[in-house]
């Protein structure tokens, strides 16, 4: 078996960089000549090239923000305070779904990091492409949490968390999710919706689900949206 | 060059798919991949002077991704080896080349880290000893000394199999 390695599993004369670097108009125009000239007469490379392409138009998943550094915190926290409310209820003010919220319930709020200064989201917020976003979550209880959104474009992805299934928080108030995104280009309203479970779901389905309107929630979870929209 | 975030957003949108192809491949694991992708970007945003001396961004994509991929990898059987199991075997795609990169992946975990990124580059990219070097900032004699240990490698893990 291990032979089979003397040769390449690249099969085409032109390397992956080269025809990665063409693709993305990063080559000369000297280069990108002649490699177009071999390409009339190459097969194999223009078979690699056409899947290089192909790989090229696939959707990615938001990109996430680094976790926020101490001193990242600390101008969180400073954000807050500055507002003059206490964090956890004016968080949980923030992202109820009509406004209201009731004791012990579940509740997600946003900040927003923009050219290096943060500020807390209210509902409806106005960001900017390019952004950072990153959400908080008070918990009333031990539980599960995932965030979900739906952009302008009617496709929904998973904020929070990476894996595929929601991830457990411990009770508290304005409790920062470690990983936020970078929003990107897609302008209009994006709708977001904070799940807490009392177990770890399997969020996937609901990701789908919530490009179709839903998504229908397990019974046993609650569920905050909000939404803001990006300029 | 350095990229202010809005400029690493784009960058992402515009290159990403390079890195996830390239950890696909190197990882065979659609999650490890995935996280492949967010951490090369994510590391670019901790440090966007990364790129300032890069003489080509996807040369620099290259890198990070192997570097990243070959580490994870390393771990992964170190972590393997520490809990005393077999390491996961990541699943191959179908035909000959898939076979070709179960056992490259194999290899990978038991080079020293510059001959395992000579590897990489050359069996899985397909590229030449100049186009290494370039990236590895060696010279091309050095790859043809790297790419003939990763052999002797290959031959003494055909002979004990």
């Amino acid at each position: 078996m291990i032979p089979s390695l003397a040769g390449r599993t690249w099969n085409a004369c032109f390397s992956a960089l080269q025809l990665d670097r063409f693709v993305t108009a990063e080559m000369t125009e000297g280069e990108a000549e002649r490699l177009r000239v071999h390409l009339t007469g190459c097969a194999r490379c223009r078979t690699a090239l056409d899947e290089l392409r192909a790989g090229s138009e696939e959707r990615l998943p938001p990109l996430r923000v680094v976790p926020l550094s101490p001193r990242s915190r600390v101008r969180i926290r400073a954000a807050a305070a500055a507002v003059g409310i206490a964090a956890a209820a004016s968080l949980l003010v923030m992202v109820r779904p009509f406004g209201v919220r009731t004791k012990g319930s579940f509740a997600l709020a946003m900040y927003v990091d923009h050219a290096g200064e943060v500020r807390r989201a209210a509902p409806g917020e106005v960001v900017a492409l390019g952004d950072a976003v990153r959400f908080a979550v008070s918990a009333p209880a031990d539980g599960y949490v995932a965030v979900l959104s739906l952009d302008p474009k009617g496709r929904a992805f998973v904020y929070f968390p990476a894996g595929g299934r929601a991830e457990r928080v411990q009770a508290g108030s304005d409790l920062p999710l470690p990983l936020g995104t970078r929003l990107d280009e897609t302008v209009g309203e994006e709708r977001i919706v904070g799940l807490f479970c009392p177990s770890a779901v399997e969020l996937e389905p609901l990701r789908l689900q919530l490009e179709q309107g839903g998504p229908a929630v397990p019974g046993d979870c609650q569920v905050t949206r909000w939404s803001f929209v990006k300029r | 060059m350095t990229l202010d975030a809005a400029a690493i957003e784009r960058l992402y949108r515009s290159h990403g798919h390079i890195v996830l192809r390239r950890a696909r491949a190197l990882l065979g694991s659609e999650p490890d991949a995935q996280e492949a992708l967010q951490e090369v970007f994510a590391a670019l945003l901790r440090a966007p002077h990364s790129l300032r001396s890069a003489a080509s961004v996807v040369g620099w994509l290259y890198q990070s991704t192997t570097h990243f991929c070959l580490n994870l990898i390393r771990n992964q059987r170190t972590g393997a080896r520490l809990l005393q199991v077999a390491p996961t075997p990541a699943p191959a795609a179908a035909g000959c080349r898939g076979e070709a990169l179960a056992e490259l992946r194999s290899l990978l975990s038991r080079l020293p880290a510059e001959a395992a990124t000579a590897a990489v580059y050359h069996h899985l990219d397909g590229m030449t000893h100049e186009e290494i070097a370039g990236l590895l900032g060696c010279s091309r004699r050095k790859v043809g000394y790297l790419l003939e240990r990763v052999q002797q490698s290959l031959a003494r893990l055909e002979q004990s199999a």
